[in-house]
């Protein structure tokens, strides 16, 4: 049979365009619909079952290793019980302790801790271990344990008796209970006293833990599936296993929880949102994060010291448009660095301010001394405003750093973007300071106390990333490291607030939401993060079919 | 030279003219954000329509064939220059050259290029110019052991030896009278190498280390497209098909060029 | 025996000039990723302060001067102590052991459905040369070559995997049903993927070599003897033209490994390719290195087997 070439020509083009067709249409979302809501509780909760959670990569399973990437720390928080663990309100609620006080000159916080706690291999659980995890793991420098610098006030831990530790503090630090809820495991002594952070058949293998699961079998590369802790000394955990398995790429995860193959994810690829929404049997939520996302133009760079020149930026860049089309609508406007997750803090006065608004940031700009120069780009002095940006390749910085050197053209600052490698990146800007203006994000414990981020101390080598240096914010920050009073606390915040929302420090861009994706089947996960509502996973069950 | 290859010459030649002058023509800029229009469908404004952060689908593909073939083209020019060097000096030398260069050649054949290109980029960074250098200095080995038998091969030859003892000086002699033997092999080489060199800088942008953003290219335009699979996969369809229509066509291109140029061919 | 004299002194000039190969391979990468900017991803992190990057960098042995790590590392890797991942604190041979079996694995299957297809498609556009089959399959196989390999990859998944449910998305079984069956399934698409990277090449190769070898005269000699054309064909024609492209063949392995790293990627396969991947990124030098080694040695044993295949095959080839 002598079939010309342009017809088999044109049935492959063919087929190939109905192989792309039939892939569009399975891939659009045609229902309408509201996503379901999880099945109401009929007799209560009941046991057994397995939950599936998606992680990143192999995760290591010791909270205090350098090498405990965002992929370790949900398995962590499950394994290893903190001292604190962050309450429904996310204030800190009791874990390993039971209840906690601070000293009269606020440089001590005492905390009694819980007894008949045991390790999952049957040793009991003391004050040594707390003592141990803090004198010889985080506080040894060192050693390079992460999270070091949360510690940065507490000299040593000390054993009062098999029940109590006492942290002795150099500066008061009102927030010590909340940090200690933040990926603050505590680790056995008596496996770990030798080598505590590298040792492999700990971190990689089986690890001694407290938490209402433990490791049952670690699979590089697969997955770690973790079962029931028979001793723990809370309440029975529901279910009968939890298995985190590895899935890089977030689009495979996408694709598992569609095919049922996943009970709870954080979904990271939120423009699958609609996807997820349409699907029988998943339900879709917003949860709230302490997490705000900055551009911090480096105080080192004249033109930027300029209050009038910050708050003009802050002016042109159209937030609200970067948060619908990049968090898909998943977020809220920033003025200050307390996130609205942080309920008894947050100012929500301030939530309107800086509103988009081009022809003022113009204004500000020419108060500054910055006017349209050739084709409408300002200058001053003769010399154009023009400067560079970094950005690093991760998460949603590359299209929203596309979006604001857009927004700030249209005010006549010229921005030229410069991409690069995520570790290239942290070696440039953070390491070095190498910086003009960058954007990214901070995610910190579940306190208000954000002293390591602002205080002028921290400029130049700490996490005050701008470098930028005032007394009178530091004075607010020392103010509410020294109190534990709540309502004094509340005060010194709110005007935190006020007064970093006029300064701008950072330029506050936005708080984001989490959109957790969770099966219909699954009750009992509280409404926080998925991070903190890993801590209640000995809550969480299966409704029977 | 076959009908394939004629249409391939052709589909290239129209390909080069609008990645040069469609610009000119449709001057919507690539970069130009408008957040309120983010992944519209084809409209007499956007044909193609527009991706997650509103910018023109087709403007950003029209710019993005212009940086895909300067990385194409230049990075087989370099892994051009590199091979006849050393093809040519280790054909011509003999000897102790000879072992060396090609035992070399055959070295860096041996070491998984995909590997090489990974680890010197993240070294080097990830500008244009460093992409073209790095995959032309791993793509020069195959041009290199063609110039080398061609030179193997016609430096016994009549006219050569009869040059040679008329003093020719040695350089004149490979780039007067025998490298010019070695062109039909070279221009089937070149074509073949441009599309090589298109697909490694598209997986590369894949993997977030090739041409980055701001300017777009089919790779990295592919790789956004990616997150939005689910809710407008067009937006991946684009570049894709671009980037397999370019390569298909100089492949075509080079077998048609083979039988062409192949004198064994002409009966 | 003059014979086996040849044969033991090329065997041992390749097997020299290879470990030559692999030596200078490894060095040039080691040096290469040390000049890269930044560091171990542990120390590149957001939320680590100086004076812990300080520690950290201690702790890994980097301040030491480039030199004297890549000598202390030749001289464990001598004694089969590979060094240890900064990322994880295993042994370097213990995490490509881990790895090493899924990418043989792919690549193996990969090789296999390559020869498999290949061959026989090759011989059949070389027997119906010009004809519009052979048009047709140039065709097919040239878009084989010419798809991005993450774009077929992921539009392989959304049909079979999200659409169609008939294969697996991702991973190398399922958890907790790891059965030979579950193996193979999750195998399918990884390797089809895989495969269009060389497959078009042998086609290619087969095609050439047998178009030659059937325009020989002793081809036309057996067909004037009266033999059967498939005879012809079979005994003598695809005998002889494999010779060329089984050499080829081993010249495309180096492909295919490169290759798994993008496979790998996109259906999340834990192998050699992806660790290569997140080895560079992380900047983890011990891993890198033996990852380069480890590599390089499979790409010159293959390319030696080959080699000396070939010399068996062929008797005209003699070991120069």
């Amino acid at each position: 049979m002598r079939l010309g070439l342009s017809s088999f020509l044109f049935r492959t083009t063919a087929a190939m365009l109905v192989a792309t067709l039939a892939i569009s249409a399975c891939a659009s979302p045609t229902q309408p619909g509201t996503s379901a809501a999880p099945s109401a509780a009929q007799a209560g909760p009941v046991s057994g079952g397995t939950v599936t959670i998606p992680i990143g990569a192999d995760p290591t399973l010791n909270p205090w290793s350098p090498n405990a990437f965002v992929e370790s720390l949900f398995i962590n928080r499950v394994l290893f019980d903190g001292i604190t663990k962050p309450g429904k309100d996310l204030a800190p609620a009791p874990d390993l302790a039971e209840s906690w006080t601070t000293a009269s000159d606020g440089l001590s916080w005492t905390f009694k801790l819980r007894s008949g706690v045991k390790w999952s291999d049957g040793t009991p659980f003391t004050a040594d271990d707390v003592a141990f995890t803090f004198n010889d793991v985080v506080l040894k420098p060192d050693l390079g344990a992460q999270n070091r610098a949360s510690y940065a006030a507490v000299k040593s831990v000390t054993v009062v008796d098999a029940n109590t530790v006492r942290f002795d503090l150099s500066r008061k630090f009102a927030a010590l209970p909340s940090f200690l809820a933040y990926n603050a495991g505590i680790l056995p002594k008596h496996v770990l006293s030798a080598e505590p952070l590298k040792t492999t058949s700990f971190n990689k293998g089986t690890p001694v833990s407290t938490g209402p699961f433990k490791v049952d079998k670690y699979t590089s590369g697969q997955s770690v599936s973790l079962v029931r802790n028979e001793s723990y000394f809370g309440p029975k955990p529901y279910l009968d296993k939890l298995v985190f398995t590895v899935v890089a790429d977030p689009n495979t995860q996408v694709a598992q929880a569609l095919a049922g193959d996943l009970q709870i994810m954080i979904l990271d690829n939120k423009a699958a949102v609609d996807r997820m929404k349409s699907a029988p049997g998943l339900s879709v939520v917003a949860r709230p994060l302490v997490q705000y996302y900055w551009l911090s133009l480096n105080q080192t760079d004249s033109r930027f010291t300029d209050v009038r020149v910050r708050q003009a930026f802050v002016t042109a860049i159209d937030r609200a448009a970067i948060i619908k089309s990049v968090e898909l609508g998943y977020g809220s406007i920033a003025n200050s660095p307390i996130t609205p997750a942080l309920a008894a803090y947050y100012d929500p006065s301030l939530a309107s301010k800086y509103p988009y608004d081009p022809a003022k940031a113009t204004e500000l700009l020419k108060a500054a001394g910055w006017t349209p120069g050739a084709n409408g780009v300002l200058q001053k002095d003769g010399k154009p405003f023009q400067f560079t940006m970094d950005v690093g390749q991760r998460g949603v910085l590359e299209p929203v750093n596309a979006l604001i050197q857009q927004d700030l053209k249209k005010v006549g600052v010229i921005v030229d973007l410069n991409t690069m490698e995520w570790n290239s990146y942290i070696q440039k800007d953070v390491v070095r300071r190498d910086y003009t203006a960058t954007v990214n994000w901070w995610t910190y414990p579940s306190d208000p106390d954000v002293f390591p981020y602002y205080h002028s101390s921290a400029a130049g080598k700490g996490f005050n990333i701008p470098g930028y240096q005032d007394p009178k914010l530091d004075d607010l920050l020392v103010q509410g490291q020294s109190t534990s009073d709540l309502e004094a606390r509340k005060a010194v915040y709110k005007q935190l607030q006020q007064y970093t929302s006029e300064v701008l420090p950072y330029l506050f861009l936005w708080y984001p939401q989490e959109i957790d994706v969770l099966s219909t089947s699954l009750n009992g996960v509280p409404e926080l993060g998925l991070r903190d509502a890993m801590h209640y996973a000995g809550e969480w069950w299966l409704a029977k079919k | 030279m076959t009908r394939v290859g004629f249409a391939a010459l052709v589909t290239l030649a129209a390909i080069a003219v609008v990645a040069v002058i469609g610009p000119l023509f449709w001057t919507i800029p690539p970069e130009a954000t408008n957040p309120a229009q983010s992944l519209a469908g084809s409209s007499a404004a956007h044909p193609l329509g527009t991706d997650e952060l509103g910018r023109d689908v087709l403007s950003r593909l029209m710019h993005g064939s212009r940086v895909t073939l300067l990385v194409g083209v230049a990075a087989m020019l370099a892994a051009l220059l590199i091979g006849v060097v050393v093809g040519a000096i280790a054909g011509f030398k003999g000897g102790w050259a000879d072992a060396f260069l090609m035992r070399f050649t055959d070295g860096m054949l041996a070491v998984p290029a995909f590997f090489f290109i990974l680890v010197v980029i993240t070294v080097l960074g990830t500008g244009i110019a460093t992409l073209i250098l790095v995959i032309g200095a791993l793509s020069w080995m195959p041009v290199a052991r063609v110039v080398y038998g061609e030179t193997l091969r016609w430096k016994t030859a009549e006219f050569v030896v009869a040059a040679m003892s008329l003093g020719v000086p040695a350089p004149r002699l490979l780039v007067r009278h025998i490298l010019p033997q070695a062109i039909p092999s070279l221009v089937v080489s070149a074509t073949l190498g441009v599309a090589a060199a298109i697909l490694t800088e598209s997986a590369l942008s894949y993997l977030g280390l090739g041409v980055q953003a701001p300017f777009p290219s089919w790779g990295n335009m592919l790789q956004r497209a990616q997150i939005y699979v689910f809710t407008a996969p067009v937006l991946a369809l684009y570049p894709g098909l671009a980037i397999t229509v370019v390569v298909l066509a100089f492949n075509f291109l080079g077998d048609g060029l083979r039988d062409a140029l192949d004198p064994r061919r002409r009966r | 025996m003059v014979v086996g004299q040849e044969v033991a002194r090329f065997l041992f000039q390749r097997i020299a000039l290879g470990a030559l190969v692999i030596v200078f391979a490894s060095a040039l990468t080691f040096f290469f990723v040390n000049l890269a900017p930044g560091g171990p991803a542990s120390v590149m992190r957001f939320d680590v302060t100086a004076e812990q990057r300080e520690a950290l960098i201690k702790r890994m042995g980097l301040d030491k001067p480039v030199t004297q790590r890549y000598v202390e590392w030749v001289a464990g890797a001598v004694h089969g102590d590979f060094g240890t991942s900064l990322l994880t604190d295993e042994p370097v041979a213990q995490r490509i052991s881990e790895r090493l079996p899924n990418t043989l694995t792919l690549a193996g299957a990969a090789l296999l459905l390559s020869i498999a297809l290949g061959i026989p498609i090759g011989l059949i556009q070389a027997l119906r040369r010009g004809s519009a089959l052979d048009h047709f399959l140039s065709f097919f196989s040239a878009i084989g070559l010419a798809v991005p390999v993450f774009w077929l990859g992921i539009v392989l998944i959304l049909v079979f995997a999200v659409s169609l449910r008939l294969l697996p998305s991702a991973g190398v079984t399922a958890t907790g049903d790891d059965t030979v069956l579950e193996r193979i399934r999750h195998l399918i698409l990884p390797t089809i993927v895989l495969a269009t990277t060389i497959l078009p090449t042998v086609v290619r190769f087969m095609r050439s070599a047998a178009i030659e070898v059937l325009q020989e005269d002793f081809i036309r000699t057996a067909h004037s003897k009266g033999l059967a054309p498939r005879v012809v064909v079979t005994r003598h024609a695809l005998r002889n033209a494999l010779i060329p492209v089984i050499s080829a063949i081993g010249a495309l392995v180096p492909r295919l490994l490169g290759g798994t790293v993008v496979t790998e990627s996109v259906f999340n396969l834990p192998g050699m390719g992806r660790l290569a991947l997140e080895a560079a990124v992380g900047r983890d030098y011990p891993l890198v290195i033996g990852l380069t080694v480890v590599g390089a040695t499979i790409a010159v044993a293959t390319t030696l087997l080959v080699d000396i295949a070939y010399t068996r095959i062929d008797p005209r080839v003699r070991l120069a």
